[in-house]
């Protein structure tokens, strides 16, 4: 196996990093990330990613998990943010604290920094004139 | 998209499954990644879960997954990438390392792989909710067999024995079963028409041989306009009620429009005209014998009286010989009326009729 071998500069902390990553390597065998391993391995499929090494695939997946938990993370902040500013009254508040729901316009918000922009229809309408002014729309 | 509902993620998680699935309209064409899609969705709403969040919406949950997928991708890329500028196919722990470091750019300067490491000794463990099978499966593919497999030798010499066979040639080759016949409604009706009447001139023929015969016996007797007598269907002449009476009030006029069918029964006819057609003998028949030729009738002698009932178009029967012997009056007869409901039964009659005629020698076969 290459993979653990080190680089050609050898400061210290270079092996110890390496040797953090040889060593997380070995217990990622033991973990199973949430992102099972043959979607994993199909999407890196896909764009030309071979290895035949599953512990890289795990390594994929577990980024790939923190990536998710990232936003998920800031996608729940919003949302709780956006709770505590409705103004309600306190029996309402009680019960809807316990509904968190992610929403997409929590979701847009969270991957804005990240770079994705993610727009979301507000509302439909029925055809172009819906919600103008009577006396202007032609009907 | 309109929102949609909620996929409830609580507990249960094989309940979002079942929801993932159901959402899909019918009708939509599925798309080849659909599973890799829904097994995303099942994954990033097992991870909101561990976030924290109690539901997820439906919309939301779909634009998850895509970015998710688009992540994944985007990581083998970036990864390989940096493989192939190492000059290396297979990607190792260092080019992920540097992928890692590219996609992670926007968000400042981060630790390297540290964070994950960090990452991943925080969370507990929460493996993937259902098995997932290998996918995409890949589908077993029979190949044709070589010559050589199929035992058989090449057709010519430049085919070497180790290519797929030839198809067999029942498979390119159509040699037609019978001929074929083209048909041309129109000639067919105007073919049906014509047996029709020489049917009714056979017919015809035999009431005038008949009356003569009647004549002959019972010159005292005319007959004159009137009705028909009846005569059992099932039985052939020899069977007939023997009466003394013959009343055979038939008048040249009565004659069936179309040929008669007598209880559905077409062989009867031909039974009743079979003793009559035998005494004729070959000659006998001619196709102009209504026209006034004089016909050579053997004396019949000893013939039992027949009885005749000609159930037909009713509205025929009284149309006057006349016309009849007009024979462009026969024409609006014929195909007019009832043609389709006895089509079948006539057309099988007629023919018969006709093999009878041209054929008097097979009638005992009947």
């Amino acid at each position: 196996m290459n993979q653990n071998q080190p680089q050609s500069s050898s400061s210290e902390g270079r092996t110890d990093d390496d040797s953090a990553l040889s060593d997380f390597l070995a217990s990622l065998i033991d973990y199973t990330p949430t992102i099972p391993d043959e979607l994993v391995e199909h999407y890196l499929a896909k764009s030309g990613f071979q290895c035949p090494d599953v512990r890289l695939t795990r390594l994929v997946a577990v980024a790939t998990q923190k990536f998710v938990a990232e936003i998920a993370g800031d996608a729940l902040q919003h949302s709780k943010a956006r709770q505590a500013s409705i103004p309600k009254d306190k029996r309402d508040r009680q019960q809807k604290d316990k509904r968190l729901v992610l929403t997409m316009e929590d979701l847009s918000k969270a991957l804005r920094e990240y770079g994705v922009n993610l727009r979301h229809q507000e509302y439909f309408a029925d055809s172009p004139s819906t919600g103008m002014d009577p006396a202007t729309r032609d009907e | 998209m309109a929102t949609r509902e909620e996929a409830k993620i609580n507990g249960a998680r094989t309940e979002t499954l079942i929801t993932i699935s159901n959402n899909t309209t019918a009708g939509i064409r599925g798309s080849p990644d659909d599973f890799g899609r829904a097994t995303a969705k099942l994954a990033v709403a097992q991870l909101c879960e561990a976030t924290g969040f109690h539901s997820v919406k439906d919309s939301a949950l779909e634009s998850f997954a895509d970015i998710v997928i688009r992540y994944l991708i985007d990581f083998g890329k970036t990864a390989e990438f940096h493989a192939n500028l190492a000059g290396r196919s297979q990607c190792n722990v260092f080019d992920i390392t540097r992928a890692w470091e590219d996609l992670e750019a926007p968000r400042g300067f981060s630790n390297g792989m540290r964070e994950i490491m960090n990452y991943a000794e925080s969370m507990p463990e929460t493996p993937f909710a259902q098995p997932i099978p290998n996918f995409p499966v890949i589908r077993e593919r029979r190949n044709i067999p070589s010559f050589v497999q199929m035992g058989e030798t090449p057709p010519s010499k430049h085919i070497p024995p180790w290519l797929p066979a030839l198809p067999d040639p029942h498979t390119y080759i159509h040699t037609p079963v019978w001929d074929e016949r083209v048909s041309d409604p129109r000639e067919d009706k105007i073919e049906q028409a014509r047996q029709r009447r020489k049917a009714e001139r056979s017919l015809l023929s035999l009431q005038k041989r008949l009356l003569l015969c009647n004549n002959n016996r019972n010159p005292n007797r005319n007959g004159s306009t009137g009705t028909t007598t009846t005569i059992p269907s099932n039985s052939a002449i020899g069977d007939v009620n023997e009466d003394a009476d013959v009343n055979m009030n038939v008048s040249p006029v009565v004659l069936p429009a179309k040929l008669s069918v007598i209880d559905g029964d077409r062989v009867s006819v031909l039974e009743a005209f079979a003793p009559a057609i035998e005494m004729l003998g070959n000659g006998g028949l001619c196709d102009e014998g209504f026209e006034g030729e004089k016909m050579v009738l053997p004396a019949v002698t000893e013939r039992p009286t027949v009885h005749f009932k000609f159930r037909t178009g009713k509205k025929f029967i009284r149309e006057s010989l006349d016309d009849r012997n007009r024979k462009k009056a026969l024409h609006a007869i014929l195909l007019v009326g009832r043609e389709d409901e006895r089509d079948d039964k006539k057309r099988r009659a007629e023919y018969i009729l006709r093999q009878s005629m041209e054929n008097p020698q097979e009638l005992t076969l009947l």
